[in-house]
């Protein structure tokens, strides 16, 4: 089913000029301009970003500082909409080559949900990437801007092609997630390239390399548990190739891109529909009447997204931006909904968690649902004592941030927060890891520092 | 509009400390019922003096301290509860009351609270007050499993928690329900039977080997003996063994947190028990048994810590190692995935 578009024109977007992890763009309007759906405001300079463009008509009213959902103020043009449907003009491209490929992601702004540019994901600079995975493992099919099961599978095929071709890629994957029914069957009906296609589970050390080889061909569909975090790419590279990420490096290193079905839509439609990246599908949860999904354009601010919803079930409460084990709360809800947005969700005072942390009790409940094999209550102890090098000794780096040991801990202990606060230190002291771009936490001295 | 901010996870699970203390207490309550309904009045006030020891003693020394006052988390009352359920049915009703101001005093709060101590308090506790007065705390009767009605209600009950097996059931719901792990308690419960039944394949050979036998038929019948249940066990599956199980064993501050490092407890728990119990009795030999294997629980977690996802275990590493040492030409059909 296709997600409804937004009932409401909100009176204005709010356009982040950085909606990628990377430098922000150069804007390419100014103040009193008017602009058109799709039109470029934003150019990106290197490889590594991504423009961006008008997801309404109007006037430009400013561009400032204004809050972006991640947490700080970012660069972003403002403009005051007005009711019209003119857009640029959009025009396929016919059998596009590797480069045109890439000039055309680049181009239409699309960008990973994990914040890295599509281009640069495909094509990363000095490394060579042979496989492309598609990880549907969190988004439904329903999410998306398709109209019948068979449209998902056909075009999710479709898109990993052109998302093998640019990458240069021979292989590909798509990994389904294996409880969702509804998508497996999605894949599974459809004939490709002369064969019925099957979708195939991952276990043990089945990867995708045994089932490339069990079935003769180069792409294959796969399934396996849900795996959710905000770090998860290293991981999922292991579980889907059983290729070992070396610590510090990316997926990249081992040849592996991976890319989210958004993403891949994203690319389907700037190649046989010219559409640049404006428009995104968000889900929605713990609104007044709220569908699970809603088809929104890029830069409407949460405010609208809510009140075309039906408004907030309550006076107060906490407004996250992507997902509740690993989202950010809002501090307002002038935030805009970026490329990077996938949920909006809203919890009511009673709901919000107010425990109290207490001792560590040894229940090694955390232990057991770690994915990947960390002692978190350990780590939570070091971390909260400053002895990172320890930390490090007990591959902390490898946590995906899914923060279910935090969820599950019954003394509250906020592990998650405590292993994220080592896990910037080991990273800010260590110099075989490269700098993460951008953290909230500051990390003081103790004696007179920050 | 106001906006609560605060870092994620947004939701956590409503299993809290609380809960599973309350918990624990709550599976107790069958047993403490059938240990009145058998012994009468004097189980009854030595669980109440128990109970009530612990929570007074455990909120003066909060008090003293200027600490937060946690008796609402139940951990004080489990600890009463506990105490008095390991007493014999004669003891003065002040036995439960000392008893339970040393477990919190002491095992608890001496060694820094919930999480830090080392000794389960209720095993330190047992172990002082049955050496200060062994002869108060001798039970009449050390109980045997006869047939299968004992583990309904046992006639031989000599502390009031060995009254009915079947009574802690609870325990078991409480694993199943995720509010207890099971690693500790299912390895020390097959360690407890395997134990006694290997030892039985054992002296039947030694026997064997005594009496001369040479042929080779007969010893390999002793695989049955492995099935016969052996005498051991009727000694040791009694409540007070159960107990210890579900109820002292899962006691987790002190059991190890790894994956590995809890069977491996549970093993040796099991072993520590069984030993004793063999040479002694089972009633003492779960205390003393559980009582050394948390002197080395905080060495198992250490050298049980996990290595990172991916890396190969032992067996790999053998293969490996034994793969590297096959001449290339031998090998066939090893795929390499590039
Ligand atoms: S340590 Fe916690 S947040 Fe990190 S991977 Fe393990 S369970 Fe997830
Ligand atoms: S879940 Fe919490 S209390 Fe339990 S071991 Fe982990 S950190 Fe400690």
């Amino acid at each position: 089913m296709e997600s409804k578009r937004l009932s409401k024109l909100p009176e204005k977007v709010i356009i982040p000029l950085k909606q990628h992890k990377g430098m922000p763009c150069v804007p390419m309007v100014k103040k009193g301009d008017s602009v058109v759906i799709g039109q470029k405001i934003g150019d990106c300079k290197d490889n590594n970003d991504s423009s961006v463009h008008s997801s309404v008509c109007g006037e430009v009213l400013s561009i400032e500082m204004a809050p972006h959902p991640e947490g700080n103020k970012v660069l972003s043009v403002i403009i005051k909409t007005i009711e019209s449907d003119q857009t640029v003009e959009f025009t396929p491209t016919k059998d596009p080559s590797p480069h045109d490929l890439i000039e055309l992601i680049k181009n239409s702004g699309i960008v990973e949900h994990y914040g890295v540019p599509t281009q640069s994901v495909l094509k990363p600079d000095g490394k060579n990437i042979n496989t492309v995975l598609i990880n549907a493992t969190s988004s439904e099919w329903i999410g998306g801007k398709f109209s019948t099961p068979e449209e998902y599978g056909t075009q999710m095929l479709e898109a990993l092609k052109l998302l093998m071709k640019a990458a240069g890629a021979s292989k590909g994957a798509i990994v389904l997630r294996s409880d969702d029914a509804e998508s497996i069957a999605a894949f599974s009906g459809i004939r490709f390239e002369g064969k019925q296609l099957e979708v195939a589970p991952l276990i043990g050390s089945r990867k995708i390399g045994y089932y490339l080889k069990d079935q003769g061909s180069d792409i294959v569909v796969v399934s396996q548990k849900r795996i959710y975090g905000k770090r998860i790419l290293n991981f999922f590279t292991y579980n889907v190739t059983g290729k070992k990420v070396p610590v510090g490096c990316t997926p990249a290193d081992v040849g592996v891109a991976i890319c989210g079905v958004k993403s891949a839509k994203a690319l389907y439609d700037a190649v046989y529909q010219g559409k640049p990246y404006y428009e995104t599908v968000i889900s929605l949860e713990g609104l007044a009447h709220c569908p699970p999904q809603v088809l929104v354009r890029i830069g409407t601010p949460f405010k609208d997204v809510i009140e075309a919803c039906g408004g907030y079930p309550s006076e107060s409460g906490k407004l996250i931006a992507n997902g509740m084990r690993t989202g950010v709360a809002q501090y307002t809800d002038e935030v805009p909904v970026t490329k990077t947005t996938t949920r909006i969700s809203f919890q009511k005072p009673e709901d919000v968690s107010k425990d109290e942390a207490i001792a560590c009790i040894h229940c090694a409940a955390c232990v057991d649902v770690c994915p990947v094999e960390l002692v978190p209550s350990r780590l939570a102890v070091l971390a909260d004592q400053g002895r990172f090098d320890e930390c490090r000794k007990m591959h902390i780096e490898n946590c995906i941030e899914c923060g279910k040991c935090a969820v599950i801990c019954p003394s509250k202990i906020h592990i998650l927060q405590l292993i994220r606060y080592a896990k910037d230190a080991v990273e800010m002291a260590y110099e075989d890891i490269p700098a993460k771009e951008s953290s909230n936490l500051k990390l003081g001295c103790a004696c007179g520092g920050e | 509009m106001t906006f609560t901010i605060s870092a994620p996870p947004h939701r956590k699970s409503k299993i809290t400390f609380k809960t599973i203390m309350w918990s624990k207490v709550l599976a107790l309550v069958p047993v403490s019922l059938v240990s009145v309904y058998f012994f009468g009045l004097p189980a009854l006030s030595i669980i109440l003096a128990g109970i009530l020891a612990a929570v007074v003693t455990e909120a003066g020394i909060q008090k003293m301290f200027r600490h937060k006052i946690t008796i609402n988390d139940g951990n004080a009352v489990l600890i009463g509860l506990m105490l008095s359920l390991i007493m014999p049915p004669e003891a003065p009703i002040w036995l439960p009351v000392v008893g339970s101001f040393f477990a919190i005093s002491i095992g608890k709060h001496a060694f820094g609270g919930i999480g830090s101590y080392v000794f389960n308090p209720v095993l330190a506790a047992w172990i002082f007050i049955s050496s200060a007065w062994p002869q108060l705390m001798t039970p009449l009767s050390i109980p045997h499993v006869g047939q299968l009605s004992d583990f309904l209600l046992e006639n031989g009950a000599g502390l009031l928690v060995d009254v009915s097996p079947i009574a802690l059931i609870g325990g078991v719901y409480l694993i199943y329900k995720r509010y207890v792990e099971w690693k500790v308690p299912l390895a020390f419960f097959l360690t407890m039977v395997l134990f006694p039944q290997t030892l039985n394949v054992l002296f039947a050979a030694v026997e064997l080997v005594r009496a001369g036998v040479l042929n080779p038929l007969m010893y390999l019948s002793l695989m049955f003996k492995f099935l016969e249940i052996s005498n051991e066990l009727s000694y040791s599956m009694i409540g007070v063994v159960f107990f210890g199980i579900l109820f002292i064993a899962t006691d987790t501050p002190t059991s190890p947190v790894t994956k590995r490092g809890r069977l491996i407890y549970g093993i040796v728990c099991g072993i520590l028990v069984s030993i004793y119990g063999y040479f002694g009795n089972y009633m003492a030999g779960i205390f003393y048994g559980l009582f050394m294997a948390n002197c080395v629980s905080s060495f198992i977690e250490t050298t049980t810590l996990p290595a990172a996802f991916g890396s190969e275990g032992m067996i790999g590493k053998f293969y490996r190692r034994f793969m590297d040492k096959v001449p290339s030409s031998l090998k066939m059909g090893v795929l390499s995935n590039d």
